[in-house]
């Protein structure tokens, strides 16, 4: 589940490969995994199983 | 003049910062940013609606300034924590806009929950930024468990009725030992001016800039207002009186 929706990944996907899918491959993409934080550096070796819950969030325009 | 505020050993030469929330446009937003002046601005932190992803903020804003990631609709110190850590862990700055807010009409902090929160977090790392009512109590146990400044709101947030709680906030001045912000409230710059002239170390604008009819010109006033207002204390106000004081001779009039 990624940010409540049901996503279909291929098996091992990583958090990077996750973002390339969504087209969020940008600097601010903020990203946890079971309720914890995944750090940037390691986007690219988290791997996703089936029924992890992710969090995607960015930065928005606020005071 | 070089009179930068400095918050945890970082210098800015601004003392405006203001919020990105309330612009029309995205476009409108970096064009007030940067007519501002301002180095500092605050972002919130939020779900990607997947169905629909738009555009970045981090796009739009200019080169050099410093994004203030802030814990907006956070509830709970449990709530507030978690977003710190995940905007951290992304690649935001360690700097946090603490707002712990369990309500939705008048927007008030709880002191209680925004003083554990900001010891959780300075305690991992977090460069705490705390949005507060004006509290001189408060503020010292912020201070004291390792915050960067203290935020007292002027009004509720984007009422802007300005400097309203201006007495207590005074105190806080004039007690303080990490920067005083003025965040929340202001409506107008003469508002901001009077903040700084009070000796404020700087305020925190946004609706007043985002919903005003010109905002990149409103922001510019908005900074002229903090300059002015800044200078003016650096200066120093004469004291009131009740009393008038003439300007010009009272003796050897021409018609004496």
């Amino acid at each position: 589940m990624v940010n409540g929706k049901e996503l279909g990944l291929e098996p091992a996907a990583t958090v990077a490969h996750l973002l390339g899918e969504l087209g969020l491959e940008g600097p601010y993409a903020l990203v946890e995994r079971n309720g914890e934080p995944v750090e940037r550096e390691r986007y690219g070796e988290v791997t996703l199983e089936e029924g992890d819950s992710v969090v995607v969030a960015r930065p928005v325009a606020g005071g | 003049m070089n009179d930068p505020l400095t918050i945890a050993g970082r210098e800015f030469r601004s003392r405006l910062i203001t919020g990105t929330g309330k612009y029309p446009s995205f476009e409108v937003m970096r064009d007030a940013v940067v007519a501002s002046g301002c180095e500092l601005v605050t972002v919130a932190v939020q779900r990607i609606d997947l169905d629909e992803v738009g555009e970045a903020i981090t796009d739009w804003l200019p080169d050099g300034v410093m994004l203030l990631p802030n814990t907006a609709g956070c509830r709970t110190v449990e709530d507030a924590v978690r977003v710190a850590r995940l905007a951290r862990a992304g690649g935001l700055p360690d700097w946090i806009k603490l707002e712990v807010i369990p309500d939705p009409r008048y927007l008030l902090p709880d002191g209680e929950e925004t003083l554990r929160a900001a010891a959780q977090l300075v305690e991992e790392g977090f460069t705490v930024l705390p949005y507060v009512l004006p509290d001189p109590v408060l503020q010292k146990k912020l201070e004291a468990v390792g915050c960067a400044t203290v935020m007292p709101l002027a009004a509720p947030i984007g009422s802007g009725r300005g400097l309203k709680l201006r007495h207590t906030i005074e105190i806080m001045v004039e007690q303080a030992e990490v920067p005083v912000i003025v965040d929340a409230g202001l409506g107008a710059p003469s508002q901001a001016a009077e903040c700084m002239e009070m000796g404020a170390d700087g305020v925190l604008v946004n609706t007043a800039i985002g919903l005003a009819g010109d905002p990149a010109t409103m922001a510019r006033a908005f900074a002229m207002g903090v300059e002015a207002g800044r200078a003016a204390h650096l200066a120093g106000l004469i004291d009131e009186s009740r009393e008038a004081r003439p300007s010009s001779p009272i003796t050897g009039l021409v018609t004496s």
